[in-house]
């Protein structure tokens, strides 16, 4: 743009000015380094800067910034206040500075003529020589918002030209006293005055004839608006170049040249900023800036959409370091620009976003009319700043702290993000493009698989406000369950296998969050993901550990204890229930994660509103493990057999409960459940079923006075099983009434029960329908028989090793046992096992299965995270 | 409407063939669940789509007996008498030549060399024999089917369109199924049962993936769906054929035929369930076939599955099982199983089944009941037999002298009750049990050694300390 400026209204010499740029690069060192390139490539046609003086000050940007958001001049302005003046830096952001930015200006710059009075006074003209250059810039930008130069550096010019007049002077007569370094400002001095002076001959003039009219003049242009003024500095300045692009541009736009002017600057200047893009030097706040305002005054689509794509992208690159993120102001305006953008694309159909395109040249602007199919092609990815702002949204969160209010106000832009992501869809829909629709579809449902259904109302109203909405959406299909299911199967039909196996998880974690547990069973099975999920990238992994472990809560809350029990066991044998959901890293015990190991980890984390609570989860465990194991426990006596546990973890602490001699009041979860477990073991359902509803972490669990109902319904039953096997070698007879009273049961189920387990041969009894009563057969077994016992069922288990290592061998896939469950899903896989055998051989059964399975569940972290494989054989 | 509740047709007949539904609606006729006039549109409707004229043109009579019959029908009549002398001269031609005893002789097993030979040596080609399965499809769509059954046979000897030939064995199933010879249907049914199971891997992938485009065509999802058919035309065979329950079982609960039920069609559970209980070997007949471990097993398996699908579907047929098996409670059973008695007489497959099916419930319930208990109140069984008292003591000692009980159970008159005493299992049979199976899995285990030839370690080498 600059360059524009000069070859159109600016003859003056070239030479000049890179000779002025040489000097001035000695002169510039103080300045921040960080000054950018593109700054350094305008400053060459910046003549005149360096050869003017005198100072005085004040812009109007705020005025003439009308369609300027306040909020951007805010991100602005500090970080100008940056590379010129480092101390001001803190103040520029508090915001109140930014009303007078003008007088703020002015400030400065009388600053730097104090300063320079100061130097003068000890006659340090390397000092004078750096304030004056300092000073100049400020004019400069003065310029750049077309302001008149202030009276002030009009006056310290020419106070600065008379001492120079005097100062040299008196160096004829006593030359010696000036040191060399010193002596060489002086001369640099003199020459940049003369050269200032002879710019600002006009201004000087007139404030020398009659200073007082000057700076009447100088105010009124002030308050006046501004075109007169511009010309004037003009006409005085010979459109004395553009330090500033922004300023520049915002009043060539008011000036009403924008259509003689803009277009062809706009694209010079972003090529600037994209070449300096990713260099190391380069000032990413102030690249920012520039293509603000470049988009304030890009006038056609194709300008917009080309700057917005500059900008949008240099947004993006502000934050290099991976660990951060994104401040939160950039990274909403960078969702308002990435919403302006699809509007532009969706509303304007003669252009397209393509991330391939035939090579155009940048520099010139493009047309419908002027393309071969009345289409212009420009070269960007829509879906890509899409998917980048969700990142950068995730990794925000993931860095603030989750108990903050911060959190909660980021969590609150979801609301915007999300209508971005519906807008974006609904775009890709119109256009038909499949493969970003479906990354988006897939964005949109991560947004929502996992909330309850008012949050996922509020979203979608929010969506719903805009004016291009997707033709999926919540008022059209009714329920969000509908909606998931109709953004499922989109993906399925479209997406490729990664996408579709998202999506599938997500739908199943919607149906297990929604309590619809056996759809959600039937699709986990029917999909055989449990096969797969290993060779799965970690992040699907971690959503299949979701999954799976809603599906257990799920089964959980629908009092399906068993299936709940097999579900969550999987995930607590690995005893890293943390780390394989993604809620935290886990303690390594045996080595140390290296520094990359480690981020990746944390990259990988949940932000924590979508955290599955893990107390919650271990209580649901251990409370389903409690009454699977308490009865089956009370069943077996010998000690052989008990070693044999269904939940490992459970019986791990069940085990230390027993071992302490004093039991306090119970005090966390555990402490509850372990106390209520020895209850029920000792026949005291009450005291079990108070302890177990006295948790408090149930109040998390949603329906809770439902599931705590049922918790107590479960415990009397299982009470009642666990008593029955413990005092039935005490007893020959027993009355169904007095069972139902002390189990508080209603006969007819206390009857069922019991000939549930006579029916299964776990009670040697049988009923006597007369009396009323249960008569035990308690046949005594000698150790003899015991043995044999055992024998023959490790002759039997011997002979299952033998079939799974052939199986091995032979390159099966795994045991018999887990092919069934693999093949035909789990619920075949436990009826296979249920079928070959009663009694004791089904739980041994169950077990391996069980254990197959809690392998795979490392393995599923396993392989990508060495180190783990080793404990999985534990 | 307590009935209509539980009544399938509705479910069942959009997977079957339009000429298969007539038997389905006449039966609703019969049973005056729906009214019959709403049954008579349904079946013209039915019958308007078929070339059956004759057929559609008396149910409009019936229906509208005031109106004339349409004229269209007349039009189609002589349509499709001219378009079966055609299809019938085209066909005749390749039936001249295959059934010269010369040609029969000379035709194998491959069909290709056959192919080649009839060309070599009749010119005969391959769009000469798809003119056997056009007319045995026209055949059929008038009603002919015995002719039909014919013609498709032929046709499918010598076809290698595997699409038409797939199509030839619904087509000939179809029609054994409507001429009633259940043998053959059996047998086709088999057949075709085999080329659906051996769809997927075999020859037809090719085509299947160069399809796989369109979503339409995905092959384990129509594989599902042939299967699904399948099984509700089996019914027809099932339900007729003299061994058909314990086939039934032995389809239905294999696993692929077992997941298909589960995803696609709940309902046939009934069907299963109804079959389980039929063929548990009632006393009276006990022993009169060996019978395979799964039809034995049956009915534990049955239960399973329900008890799994119970949130897809009930009703009181698999409710019975469920009461009494699963929740052990006789009361609710006994009332179930009033509930069942009704549906299993309205429903057009297990109609004829109805005496045998609550003989063997009651068997399941009593057996049921004398295992738990000690001492039972005759009266008390009776009843939960649905049963008066007489009849019940006098079923109930016929079941007692029948059955294996025998041993166990004694009657006291005096107190009117039956006495079990069980004696407990002895240990070392228990051992025997558990250790039977071993010597026969260890001989497999040798020779599937044996046979992989691999220097694998001898079965028994491993120690007991494995574990």
């Amino acid at each position: 743009m600059s360059r524009f400026f000069r070859q159109a209204g600016d003859s003056d010499s070239d030479t000049e000015s890179s000779e002025d740029e040489l000097m001035s690069s000695g002169d510039d060192a103080p300045q921040p380094k960080s000054t950018s390139a593109p700054k350094s490539s305008m400053n060459r046609f910046l003549r005149g800067t360096q050869s003017d003086s005198s100072s005085d000050s004040d812009s109007d940007e705020e005025d003439d910034s009308d369609s300027d958001v306040p909020k951007q001049k805010k991100s602005g302005l500090p970080l100008r206040s940056d590379s010129e003046d480092e101390e001001s830096d803190d103040e520029g952001r508090t915001g109140i500075r930014i009303l007078s930015a003008q007088e703020k200006r002015l400030a400065e710059m009388e600053a730097t003529g104090k300063a320079m009075d100061n130097a003068l006074k000890i006659n340090d003209w390397v000092a004078i020589s750096n304030e004056f250059d300092k000073l100049a810039r400020m004019i400069q930008r003065q310029h750049n918002v077309s302001e008149p130069i202030p009276p002030f550096y009009v006056k310290t010019l020419v106070s600065l030209e008379s001492s120079l007049v005097t100062t040299l002077a008196k160096e004829k007569e006593a030359k010696k006293k000036m040191n060399a370094t010193n002596a060489k400002a002086l001369t640099a001095m003199k020459q940049k005055v003369r050269k200032a002076m002879k710019e600002y001959e006009q201004d000087i003039s007139k404030y020398q004839a009659d200073p007082e009219a000057f700076e009447n003049e100088y105010v009124s242009a002030m308050t006046r608006e501004q075109q007169p003024t511009i010309s004037g500095g003009k006409a005085t300045s010979g459109a004395s170049t553009v330090d500033e692009v922004d300023g520049g541009f915002q009043s060539v736009g008011k000036g009403g040249k924008a259509l003689q002017l803009t277009p062809e600057g706009i694209f010079k200047n972003l090529q600037a900023v994209q070449e300096a893009r990713g260099k190391k030097n380069t000032d990413r706040a102030e690249q920012i800036r520039i293509l603000e305002k470049l988009l304030e005054i890009a006038v056609t689509s194709y300008q917009r959409i080309r700057v917005l794509l500059a900008l949008v992208s240099s947004r993006f690159d502000y934050n290099s370091s991976v660990a951060n993120y994104m401040p939160t102001e950039l990274w909403l305006s960078a969702q308002r620009e990435v919403d302006q953008l699809i509007a532009i694309v969706a509303a304007d159909s003669s252009y397209i976003i393509q991330e391939i395109t035939d090579d155009y040249d940048e520099l010139v602007e493009r047309h419908p009319s002027q393309e071969a199919d009345g289409i212009v092609r420009i070269r960007g990815s829509i879906i890509s700043f899409i998917d980048r702002l969700d990142d950068e949204f995730t990794r925000s969160l993931q860095n603030i702290d989750p108990h903050g209010t911060e959190y909660v106000e980021r969590l609150k832009d979801e609301k915007v993000l999300y209508c971005t992501i519906c807008r974006a869809q609904a775009f890709y829909e119109k256009t038909g493009q499949d493969e970003p629709l479906s990354r988006v579809v897939m964005r949109r449902l991560e947004h929502i698989y996992s909330k309850p259904d008012a949050v996922v109302q509020a979203l979608e109203s929010a969506a719903d406000a805009s004016q291009i909405t997707p033709t999926m959406s919540l008022v059209t299909k009714g329920t969000t369950s509908d909606l998931i299911h109709s953004l499922c199967v989109y993906l399925y039909k479209v997406g490729n296998s990664l996408l579709r196996t998202r999506a599938m998880l997500s739908h199943i974690y919607h149906y297990a969050l929604h309590n619809d547990f056996h759809t959600a069973r039937d699709m986990l099975l029917m999909s055989h993901l449990q096969e797969s999920i290993h060779s799965a990238d970690v992040a699907t992994q971690i959503l299949y550990n979701r999954t799976v472990v809603q599906l257990g809560l799920c089964a959980f809350r629908s009092g399906l204890i068993k299936e709940a029990q097999m579900t969550l066991q999987d995930i607590f044998t690995t005893q890293r229930v943390k780390e394989l959901l993604a809620q935290g890293v886990h303690q390594q015990r045996f080595q140390v994660l290296s520094p990359e190991q480690e981020k990746a980890e944390r990259q990988r984390q949940l932000p924590f509103h979508m955290h599955i609570n893990t107390e919650l989860l271990e209580a649901a465990f251990l409370v389903s493990s409690m009454l699977v194991e308490i009865p089956l426990l009370a069943s077996i006596d010998s000690e052989e057999s008990k070693r044999k546990a269904i939940s490992k973890p459970f019986r791990r602490l069940l085990d230390f409960a027993d071992r302490q001699v004093f039991t306090g009041p119970p005090e966390s979860t555990r402490d509850h459940i372990m106390q209520a477990s020895k209850a029920l073991q000792d026949g005291e359902w009450e005291k079990c079923r108070d302890l177990i509803q006295s948790i408090k972490i149930w109040s998390l669990m949603p329906e809770a006075p439902a599931v705590k109902e049922m918790l107590a319904k479960r415990i009397q039953e299982q009470g009642l099983r666990t008593y029955l096997f413990t005092y039935a070698p005490h007893y020959s007879t027993l009355s169904l009434s007095l069972l139902a009273r002390t189990f508080s049961l209603p006969l007819r189920s206390v009857t069922s029960i019991v000939s549930k387990m006579i029916w299964s041969e776990e009670l040697p009894a049988s009923l006597d329908q007369s009396g009323g009563v249960i008569v035990f057969h308690r046949i005594e077994v000698s150790r003899q028989q015991q043995l044999a016992q055992i024998i023959a069922e490790k002759v039997n288990t011997m002979a299952e090793q033998n079939e799974k290592a052939l199986d091995m061998k032979m390159g099966g896939t795994g045991g018999w046992g887990d092919r069934a469950d693999g093949k035909q899903g789990e619920k075949r896989g436990e009826q296979a096992q249920e079928r070959r055998g009663r009694g004791e051989r089904t739980r041994g059964n169950i077990r391996g299965g069980a254990r197959g399975r809690g392998a795979r569940f490392a393995q599923g972290l396993g392989n990508q995270m060495p180190g783990h494989t080793s404990q999985r054989a534990a | 409407m307590a009935e209509a509740e539980h009544d399938l047709s509705k479910t069942i007949i959009p997977y079957l063939d339009r000429h298969l539904s007539f038997p389905l609606l006449a039966h609703l006729e019969e049973t005056n669940i729906f009214p019959s006039e709403e049954v008579q549109v349904a079946q013209y409707e039915l019958a308007k789509g078929t070339n059956m004229f004759d057929y559609a043109e008396t149910l409009f009579k019936q229906i509208h007996p005031d109106e004339e019959a349409p004229r269209e029908f007349e039009e189609k009549r002589q349509n499709a008498v001219s378009t079966h002398e055609q299809l019938q001269q085209e066909a005749q031609a390749v039936l001249d030549v295959i059934e010269k005893p010369e040609v029969a002789q000379s035709l194998r097993q491959d069909k290709n060399q056959n192919l080649q030979y009839l060309k070599d040596n009749y010119d005969l080609t391959l769009d000469q024999i798809t003119a056997l399965y056009n007319f045995g499809k026209f055949q059929y769509s008038y009603g002919n089917y015995s002719g039909a059954a014919d013609y498709l046979y032929h046709f499918r000897v010598l076809s290698t369109d595997p699409d038409l030939t797939i199509s030839a064995h619904w087509g000939k199933l179809a029609s054994d199924i409507l001429t009633g010879k259940w043998d053959t249907a059996l047998e086709e049914l088999n057949a075709l049962r085999e080329a659906i199971d051996s769809r997927t891997p075999a020859p037809f992938a090719p085509v299947n993936t160069s399809n796989s485009n369109t979503p339409t065509v995905d092959p384990a999802l129509s594989q599902l769906h042939s299967r699904t058919w399948l099984v509700h035309w089996s019914l027809f065979v099932y339900f007729n054929h003299p061994q058909g329950r314990s086939l039934l079982l032995e389809t239905f609960l294999s696993p692929t035929y077992l997941n298909t039920i589960q995803t696609s069609s709940p309902w046939i559970l009934r069907y299963l369930a109804a079959a389980a209980i039929i063929s548990t070997p009632a006393p009276l007949s006990s022993g009169s076939t060996p019978q395979s471990s799964r039809v034995k097993n049956a009915v534990r398996e049955v239960v399973k599955v329900i008890q799994m699908e119970g949130y897809q579907y009930t009703d009181p047929v698999t409710q019975f099982l469920m009461q009494l098996h699963v929740e052990f409670d006789f009361e609710a059973a006994q009332k179930e199983l009033s509930k069942a008695e009704v549906v299993v007489a309205n429903d057009f497959f297990l109609g004829d089944f109805k005496d045998e099916f609550l003989e063997s419930a009651r068997c399941l319930v009593s057996e049921a009941y004398c295992r738990i208990h000690q001492r039972i109140d005759i009266g008390d069984l009776s009843d939960r037999l649905n049963l008066p008292r007489e009849e019940g003591e006098k079923w109930i000692v016929n079941l007692i002298r029948e059955t294996r009980m025998g041993q166990d159970a004694k009657i006291d008159l005096e107190k009117n009750l039956i006495q079990i005493s069980r004696p407990p299992q002895p240990v070392y049979q228990s051992v025997i049990e558990k250790t039977r199976g071993l010597a026969i899995r260890t001989q497999v285990l040798g020779a599937a050694v044996a046979k992989a030839s691999a220097p694998a370690p001898a079965p028994e080498a491993q120690t007991v300390t494995v574990n």
